[in-house]
């Protein structure tokens, strides 16, 4: 029989383990990536988390792979669970090869060493073959971690046959926007929804505007999400929330989806990955859709504006980078691959292609047969690639939805709910480590 | 069992005698020993784990911040900005609020039901406990999504039947998403506190009931001057309970705020912590806050405990 002191002893040797193990407290990812290429003739397997439904093109690289098989296992979309999954698997060192990552939440994936740098295993070469502002979404301190793949160009949808019926002119720019609104109004429907809990959709217009919500001044992050130009947005949207000219219902829901379906909202301004949704969500309007320029805050102008788009990352602690790369790249480039995400409605390519060669330059009869892509290239080049992301986004905009939120409860409006959210904007930084400033 | 020890025992005789003096028998460390070493391994040792984590935080340098990170010791920096978080203390009120109101309401119902219970003939009492308990059964995450879609506007068939009725109800909006969420709570835990004052009242002696019936004492009296301050540690205990729960409010606001957008990220104080541990990847705040949280229900567990026995003490 062990005797109290022995019994005390090992309680205080388990106790201790995990205490001694705490004073080696490293930051981020538990598991660093070790490249080690299979052997010839031997079988790897990459494990792909998604929610990008991109199965089909995972299961032609399958066919043509046989020795690098990709299993796709689904997550909940990024902040949904998705994210919180991934840097918990990156904390306990067991993450999988490959990962969706938005750009948005790259630098915050960043800044917990979650990504592979992907410069030494060669990825700078391919560099040439995308779309040069979605592949610097990945580049920090001149060093590439993750491999683009779509973005979001905005623009506006729109239901031809209603503008016909009322006899209203398509808006060119938000002022003309807003009188549409009204003629809109008085005829039973709406002109669009505003959704309070969706900071990156709202986003988009104080990026059109020429807004930078964060920059870098040496090692400060500068947040400004109250400058002149967000207020301005923030002004307009308040002026059509208090005259009702907005259905405050969140995007992407049942209500919004019956909007679209029924006319009771007769345009969206959205970005070019929304075709899917509306397609595949109000089926019966067929024909009746078309896409124009988003409108602009000056007349004449061509600015857009991007709202999304990912990247193919690969996590710290792969076990395969080389052929996690080799895959990353086939997915985002290769015309068979592409061709299958554009059916799948993924988005707008971040690779180099030729509108005409492929799926996306043909006339669509959802669209009542227009090039419709045609509107968002033009946006595409039109996108002010300036625009920066903070490694705190999730947070941060967490911060503008809850202030949005309250704001279409009554209590208060978006221009201050945006000043008070550039605080908590800077605390997040500073809660991380790093030095941040507001800009005014 | 007892058979099976008393030959051993007079086996070794006089050893067995001298160990009960003074020293506490060797034998009960045996016993003691794995719920020690357990209870040091999964509770001492991770909260002491998470107060170390608390007083770290990562040092970042390099341009923007992107350079070599390093962990160094922070003190108390976590816990001031957690603190500064209006946010993070906004929650701290949400549950107290929710606490106060939500704990009497559920006790209430779990007391009378537990009372009514007592009363109904033996054939039925046992399907109308299970009954009562089956809301218990259910994962919280399963409850509330079952509650979400009954106020959800458009597929409840509550809204839409008051709706009929001419009243507008908004179970989600931001002055009542609080109390739909008690509601939930509340059809979740009666059942379960019901049982443990029911298990009390079991225990009460027969003999006592016989006495106050030969006083002339009627049920309700029964009920009110003989069952409930008998059944008075079964609340105590059940209220130290709630208290606890109330302060890591957290399934029921996580899972309502993919249909309300009311509910915020910071909603409750448990809510906060996780979102900086697993969404904001910093896991020292979120120890920080996990360690307030725990100091403040501690504070009011032991301070309800020491406010109720303190006037047991006087009426003695």
């Amino acid at each position: 029989m062990p005797t109290r002191r022995k019994i005390l002893a090992w309680g205080a040797a388990a106790a201790a383990a995990p205490a001694l193990a705490g004073c080696g407290e490293e930051v981020g990812a538990a598991r660093t990536t070790t490249a080690a290429r299979g052997r010839p003739g031997q079988k790897v397997t990459l494990t792909f988390w998604t929610w990008v439904p991109l199965q089909k093109a995972v299961a032609l690289w399958n066919e043509q792979n046989p020795d690098v098989r990709v299993d796709v296992q689904t997550v909940p979309a990024n902040t949904s669970g998705g994210y919180q999954k991934m840097h918990s698997s990156l904390t306990a060192g067991d993450p999988p090869d490959l990962a969706q990552v938005e750009y948005y939440a790259l630098p915050e994936f960043m800044l917990v060493n979650g990504l592979t740098d992907l410069s030494g295993y060669g990825a700078d070469e391919l560099k040439g073959a995308y779309v040069d502002w979605q592949w610097q979404q990945g580049v920090f301190a001149g060093k590439t971690y993750a491999i683009p793949q779509a973005s979001g160009p905005m623009g506006l949808f729109y239901r031809q046959d209603l503008f016909d019926k009322w006899d209203i002119e398509v808006p060119a720019t938000w002022d003309e926007y807003r009188a549409a609104a009204v003629k809109i109004k008085k005829r039973g429907s709406l002109i669009t929804a505003f959704p309070p809990a969706n900071a990156q959709w709202f986003a988009a217009f104080p990026w059109q505007r020429g807004a930078h919500w964060v920059t870098t001044e040496g090692d400060t992050w500068v947040v400004d999400l109250a400058g002149p130009e967000s207020l301005e947005v923030a002004d307009f949207w308040d002026g059509m929330l208090a005259d009702g000219l907005v259905a405050p219902v969140q995007d992407a829901q049942s209500a919004f989806f019956k909007g679209l379906q029924t006319g009771g909202l007769a345009t969206w301004p959205g970005a070019q990955w929304y075709d899917a949704l509306i397609r595949g969500n109000a089926p019966r309007t067929e024909g009746r859709w078309r896409v124009a320029e988003l409108p602009q805050w000056e007349r004449g102008g061509h600015a857009s504006s991007n709202w999304g788009g990912s990247a193919t990352a690969i996590l710290q602690g792969s076990r395969h980078p080389v052929e996690a790369l080799e895959f990353a790249h086939w997915l985002n480039t290769d015309p068979g691959a592409i061709d299958l995400l554009i059916a799948a409605g993924y988005g707008w390519p971040a690779a180099k292609i030729e509108l005409a060669d492929s799926a996306l330059g043909k006339p669509d009869p959802f669209f009542g047969g227009q090039r419709y892509n045609e509107v968002f290239q033009l946006a595409d080049r039109n996108v002010d690639t300036s625009w920066r992301f903070a490694p705190t986004t999730t947070q941060s905009y967490a911060h503008i939805q809850d202030a949005f939120g309250r704001v279409l409860a009554g209590h208060g409006s978006l221009a201050d709910a945006l000043k008070d959210a550039e605080g908590m904007f800077v605390d997040d930084l500073k809660a991380k480590g790093l030095k941040a400033r507001s800009a005014r | 069992m007892s058979t099976s020890v008393k030959p051993g025992r007079a086996r070794s005789g006089t050893a067995g005698r001298g160990r009960r003096g003074g020293r506490p028998d060797r034998k009960a460390w045996a016993f003691l020993g794995p719920f020690l070493a357990l209870y040091l391994f999964a509770m001492v040792v991770p909260v002491l784990y998470a107060v170390y984590q608390s007083m770290l935080k990562v040092e970042r340098s390099g341009p923007m911040g992107l350079g070599e990170p390093s962990v160094g010791f922070a003190g108390f920096e976590n816990y001031s900005l957690a603190l500064q978080q209006e946010t993070f203390v906004d929650g701290f009120g949400r549950v107290l609020l929710f606490g106060i109101v939500q704990v009497p309401v559920m006790l209430l119902l779990a007391l009378v039901l537990a009372l009514l219970l007592d009363q109904v003939s033996h054939r039925w009492a046992g399907l109308l406990r299970a009954t009562y308990f089956l809301p218990y059964g259910i994962p919280g995450v399963v409850a509330t999504i079952l509650w979400g879609f009954l106020y959800v506007p458009g597929v409840s068939p509550i809204t839409s039947v008051l709706g009929d009725l001419g009243f507008q109800p908004d179970f989600l909006g931001y002055d009542s998403v609080l109390w739909s969420i008690a509601n939930i709570v509340v059809w979740q835990f009666a059942g379960y506190n019901m049982l443990i004052i029911i298990a009390q009242l079991k225990s009460v002696p027969q003999e006592l009931y016989e006495a106050a019936r030969i006083d002339g004492a009627g049920p309700w009296q029964t009920a009110l001057r003989i069952k409930i301050p008998l059944v008075r540690p079964a609340l105590v205990l059940t209220t130290v309970f709630s208290i606890i729960g109330t302060m890591q409010l957290f399934a029921e606001p996580l899972v309502l705020k993919k249909v309300a957008p009311a509910v915020t990220t910071d909603y409750t104080p448990n809510l906060s912590a996780y979102f900086d541990a697993f969404a904001n990847a910093n896991l020292y705040l979120a120890a920080a806050k996990s360690v307030i949280l725990a100091v403040v229900a501690m504070v009011l567990s032991f301070g309800f405990l020491s406010l109720v026995t303190r006037r047991q003490r006087s009426e003695r």
